[in-house]
């Protein structure tokens, strides 16, 4: 068909309004636009804030578990500190025994194995430190045990000052100060 | 009214043009809806609706007078234009006249529709509507004018009825534009320097004369009716027998009447013319441009 326009007679109206130039559709256009792009940012942001609330809730129950784990290991070092502490103890008595060791050992060995050495102590004298307190209580025992805790001390060169020896039915008590004696 | 021009704007209607804007053709003022077009003769009024398509659809023929016709086929006439707009072409009571140096610009057919004294000068009559179609290459230009009074009662009639008129034009003086555009501005470097345009539309005839590359003579005459071979023939003969032997005839009507176009180009067959002619041409010429 033509191109041109064909005429037109008829009455002009008064009311009407002018057409709006087409760079004006960028207004219409750009409203759109924000309202996807809006709608896109509010979608996104509130599934990003369902993700946070997610993750929220996870890393509360990891932080609920990792305290527990932490207060188990505060126990667990509570507890081997203790014994830390009281091998310690034990290693200091150890360290501060050595010298008596021998006595010990050496009573000990003299025991026959139906006796039964009940109590012993041995004391550092606080006025001579080189003389040591002995008491004993030998269950089931008579004055030969006696005797060979005697020799025992002997062949470490402690000889018994003073022994003190008394019978209760089957204990015998027995008390002395081992000297040492110089070779 | 604001929530009204917000809206008008956000479905972009505010930059579609008005129903009844004229400086848009008529098939992109109404694209995807339904629109009517209206050919009002004397004796009878034929229609032919256009689908959301933009293809012509429904038609349909009455004879009588308008005013007695509209009232009987209103509903039917409301259902195929959306909006009530229709596209109307009166086929009576105008005249078309050849004349000289008149005003041409970009506004000149705005301003023949809103002040036509000021373009027309000592030519307007008050009771008149007019249009224009220039030569390409001269300063001759046709002038339709066209009885206003007829235009009005058209318009009210179809206001009565509860139709908008989104265009009143001339069928004959429309097919003399489409051809004028296809034979002197399309054709414009092998336009023939003698020819002449025979034009007929629903009983009008316009005859148009070009001699030496300029337009010479013109004569026109409404309402005649699909009958009157014989006057039209009275019409055409004298103006072509001015022309030299072998000067191209092109001949045009509204693509509806066989009967006279058939009988019309035995006749003008002879002296070797040539028929523009196209199926339901007057229709697509209001319907779409």
């Amino acid at each position: 068909m033509s191109d041109y326009i064909c005429h037109d007679f008829k009455t002009p109206r008064n009311d009407t309004s002018k057409r709006l130039p087409d760079t004006f559709k960028a207004i219409p256009i750009l409203f759109f636009l924000s309202l996807v792009g809006s709608a896109y940012f509010m979608t996104m942001d509130w599934m990003a804030y369902k993700q946070a609330q997610k993750d929220k809730l996870e890393a509360e129950a990891r932080k609920t578990e990792l305290d527990d784990a932490a207060k188990k290991l505060q126990d667990e070092k509570a507890s081997l500190d203790s014994e830390t502490t009281k091998a310690e103890t034990l290693a200091k008595w150890m360290e501060g025994a050595r010298n008596v060791q021998p006595i010990s050992v050496a009573i000990s060995r003299a025991m026959p194995p139906e006796v039964r050495l009940s109590d012993l102590t041995i004391e550092r004298s606080e006025q001579v430190p080189a003389n040591l307190a002995l008491s004993l209580r030998i269950n089931g025992g008579s004055a030969s045990e006696v005797g060979l805790i005697e020799t025992g001390l002997s062949r470490l060169q402690y000889r018994s000052v003073s022994p003190q020896q008394s019978k209760e039915g089957e204990v015998i008590e027995y008390r002395s100060t081992l000297v040492r004696q110089e070779q | 009214m604001l929530l009204d021009e917000i809206k008008s704007v956000l479905t972009f209607a505010a930059f579609k043009p008005e129903p009844d804007d004229s400086s848009v053709a008529w098939a992109k003022r109404y694209e995807g809806r339904k629109s009517l077009l209206i050919n009002v003769s004397r004796s009878q009024t034929s229609w032919r609706s256009i689908n959301k398509k933009g293809r012509l659809d429904e038609s349909g023929v009455m004879e009588g007078e308008f005013a007695d016709i509209a009232p009987q086929r209103a509903e039917e006439w409301r259902q195929m234009a959306e909006g009530g707009w229709c596209s109307v072409s009166v086929n009576n009571r105008f005249i078309i006249s050849l004349e000289n140096n008149m005003m041409r610009g970009d506004n000149v057919t705005d301003l023949m529709r809103t002040n036509p004294r000021a373009v027309l000068g000592p030519k307007f009559d008050r009771g008149k509507r007019y249009a224009m179609c220039h030569h390409p290459d001269t300063t001759a230009s046709m002038l339709l004018a066209c009885e206003e009074s007829m235009v009005k009662t058209t318009e009210d009639v179809l206001k009565n009825i509860g139709l908008r008129t989104g265009r009143v034009c001339c069928g004959l003086f429309a097919l003399m534009e489409h051809a004028v555009t296809e034979i002197y501005i399309k054709q414009r470097a092998t336009s023939p320097g003698n020819a002449a345009l025979v034009a007929a539309c629903e009983g009008s005839i316009a005859v148009l004369v070009q001699q030496d590359g300029q337009w010479k003579e013109l004569r026109c005459r409404s309402g005649m009716g699909p009958d009157a071979v014989e006057t039209s023939l009275q019409i055409i003969t004298p103006l072509v027998q001015k022309l030299p032997q072998g000067s191209p005839v092109h001949f045009i009507s509204d693509g509806q009447d066989l009967k006279f176009r058939s009988e019309i180009m035995a006749h003008l067959e002879k002296i070797g013319a040539t028929d523009m002619t196209q199926d339901d041409l007057l229709w697509r010429i209001i319907g779409f441009n």
